[in-house]
């Protein structure tokens, strides 16, 4: 769905030159939305590098006679499960977690999508060929099962997520660059540059990636929010990260059990990723309306 | 065009006699070899990294089973010959349109994934329906005059909700309508039962809705700033008509593109509701076989799959051509 919704954003961009962000640029634009996505962005980002000394409890250490205990009582301020394990410090782990897995995940896509996309634009013929029907195969096949087939081989973990993810959702970068490159390269600054014998891979990089720099901004943040649904949807299903890590997903999952005991199971984390996947949300069109006013152009 | 102008036997003439016969169905023939190679792709691609996961003799045989046994296993199955021998048996018999037996039941594979297909395109139409019938008119609402202050509280709402995932409010509807008020069954499917319907599509609508409203009402806005209906304004055309009549149906064509992206992916098995609910679709099926390594049947699937998306997606691009009257004098 993020698809979707992102190539739109990035089509109303452009390629936009100039600077991506000014403080003049976004003094000019700021609105309620920024500044929220602004605060909630520091939070999260304070909560996931501090997090060790926000913690209040050991995340794995539970304490059995306190099972259960609702939110705000007894020191639990977002109450214990059913080991009497905390649920705001496994909330911090988890949140910790689910940003290193989005994290790296998101640098492999942007890294792959955007090479394969430069790539295909700039070089036409069998390999353009060859990226597109790659592409195209990659979105109709079921990439979970490729997931649950490494997770057999060789068992959940971090680094089988995370390549999983990283390898085989960059499609959306993929798109969205070679759309932007291939209008982009018929400009006249990069001809311009081609006929003064600027090499391949220098236009490439050096004339044509700046002109996307603005959408793969966008890209990041929308795609950031749908990596994080992603794993924590991953961990539910018992396919992300190993049993007893504390991640969203994992929390979700325990709490089915309990539904009608201690509904604050389930709140907690799905309140995390919903905050999460909306703080990444309104940070990507933050973004998309500070690069749309843009700086002087250079065809203006 | 230009190969078939060369492989035709006489003159130009019958060149272009040719051409004229086959030309209309040139896109269909066009598409169709696309969707053979994908399918070429997905099952060889598929083949390899399922027998890299793990060894079909073993999940025939089980655990305990004797070296003896798995031998025999392997002969009786073929799977003492060569990786490349058994990926070309595979290949031939796919061709006749058999996909073998499922390891598990030993029931034929496309089979089982035929039995399971409606239950997911029933929960997929319900909530693709329902989606559609909230979206349109809230995002025509929210589109018509988007700075009001209301339309700009609904719209924060809706941003919020796009933000929960489709199986945290699967949970969450569980805790509210199965748990608290107990009007509708938790988990389970029943044909017959209407109820056992409601909660999966509801939350897989609850899932579409949000990013099909916003798509609506961000196009309907900006199809109000566009010329023709300030020439339409101007022409004394009431406001409700220069919605209706002239904005909405240009919001909609941005609106089917996404809806067609969002019909592939439900067709493609909504993996995760349908698990929550134990509703047996194929994206339960996919998690299933897969788990339990069953190949033939993951094979089915991806096949299927491939196939479904294929179709919703040719189908979006064909009504496209349709809806847009500007494509439709292009493309001729």
């Amino acid at each position: 769905m993020t698809e979707v919704k992102i190539s739109r954003t990035a089509g109303l961009l452009g390629g936009s030159e100039g600077r991506t962000f000014s403080w003049d640029k976004i003094r000019q634009v700021a609105n309620v939305e920024i500044v929220i996505a602004g605060t909630l962005f520091t939070i999260i980002a304070v909560i996931a590098i501090f997090g060790q000394f926000l913690q209040t409890h050991d995340p794995m250490q539970g304490d059995l006679l306190k099972r259960f205990t609702p939110p705000g009582q007894e020191g639990y301020f977002m109450g214990s499960d059913h080991l009497g394990r905390d649920l705001w410090s496994r909330m911090v782990d988890g949140l910790q977690w689910s940003m290193a897995c989005a994290m790296t995940a998101n640098v492999l896509n942007l890294l792959i999508g955007s090479t394969l996309g430069l790539l295909a634009a700039e070089k036409p013929g069998w390999l353009r060929i060859i990226v597109n029907q790659f592409v195209y195969t990659l979105q109709s096949f079921p990439g979970l099962v490729i997931l649950i087939c490494v997770v057999v081989v060789v068992g959940q973990g971090f680094i089988t997520l995370v390549l999983t993810l990283g390898l085989l959702s960059w499609v959306v970068y993929m798109r969205v660059v070679y759309a932007e490159a291939s209008s982009l390269s018929q400009r006249e600054y990069v001809q311009a540059a081609r006929l003064a014998g600027v090499s391949r891979w220098a236009i490439m990089f050096g004339h044509v990636l700046p002109g996307v720099r603005a959408s793969l901004f966008v890209i990041f943040a929308f795609h950031f929010a749908g990596l994080l649904i992603a794993e924590s949807a991953l961990s539910f299903l018992g396919l992300g990260a190993p049993l007893g890590v504390p991640t969203w997903g994992n929390m979700l999952a325990e709490s089915r059990q309990y539904m009608i005991r201690a509904p604050w199971m389930l709140v907690v984390p799905a309140g995390a990723i919903v905050t999460a996947v909306v703080t990444m949300n309104l940070v990507g069109d933050g973004i998309a309306s500070l690069a749309r006013k843009k700086g002087p152009s250079i065809d203006a | 065009m230009s190969s078939t102008a060369e492989t035709a036997p006489a003159g130009p003439q019958a060149a272009g006699r040719w051409d004229s016969l086959i030309g209309p169905f040139v896109p269909v023939l066009h598409q169709l070899t696309r969707l053979a190679v994908l399918l070429f792709m997905v099952t060889t691609l598929l083949f390899f990294m399922l027998r890299l996961a793990g060894d079909p003799a073993l999940v025939l045989a089980g655990n305990d089973a004797t070296p003896e046994q798995l031998e025999a296993i392997r002969a009786q199955y073929g799977l003492d010959k060569p990786l490349i021998v058994q990926y070309f048996n595979y290949m031939g018999n796919l061709i006749q349109g058999d996909f073998g037996k499922s390891l598990a039941s030993g029931e034929r594979a496309m089979g089982k994934v035929l039995t399971m297909l409606p239950a997911t395109l029933l929960i997929a139409g319900l909530a693709m329906a329902a989606s559609i019938c909230i979206a349109i008119p809230l995002g025509a609402w929210l589109g018509f005059k988007p700075e009001r202050f209301d339309r700009r509280g609904v719209s924060g709402i809706i941003f919020v909700f796009q933000g929960v995932p489709g199986f945290v409010s699967a949970l969450i509807f569980i805790q509210v309508f199965a748990v608290n008020l107990r009007w509708l069954p938790s988990l389970g499917m029943d044909y017959g039962n209407v109820k056992t319907w409601i909660l999966p599509s509801a939350s897989l609508a609850w899932f579409l809705m949000p990013s099909l409203t916003r798509v609506v009402a961000a196009n309907t806005a900006e199809a109000m700033r566009e010329d023709y209906i300030r020439t339409a304004r101007a022409g004394g055309a009431p406001g409700y008509s220069l919605l209706w009549r002239h904005a909405l149906p240009n919001a909609l064509l941005g609106a089917a593109a996404l809806i067609g992206t969002q019909f592939a992916f439900l067709v493609g098995g909504a993996v995760i509701t349908e698990t929550i609910f134990a509703w047996p679709g194929i994206g339960w099926l996919l998690i299933e076989s897969t788990q339990t390594l069953d190949f033939p049947v993951v094979q089915a699937l991806a096949f299927c799959i491939a196939i479904l998306v294929f179709t919703v997606n040719a189908v979006t691009d064909l009504s496209f051509q349709y809806l847009d009257p500007r494509l439709r004098t292009k493309g001729n």
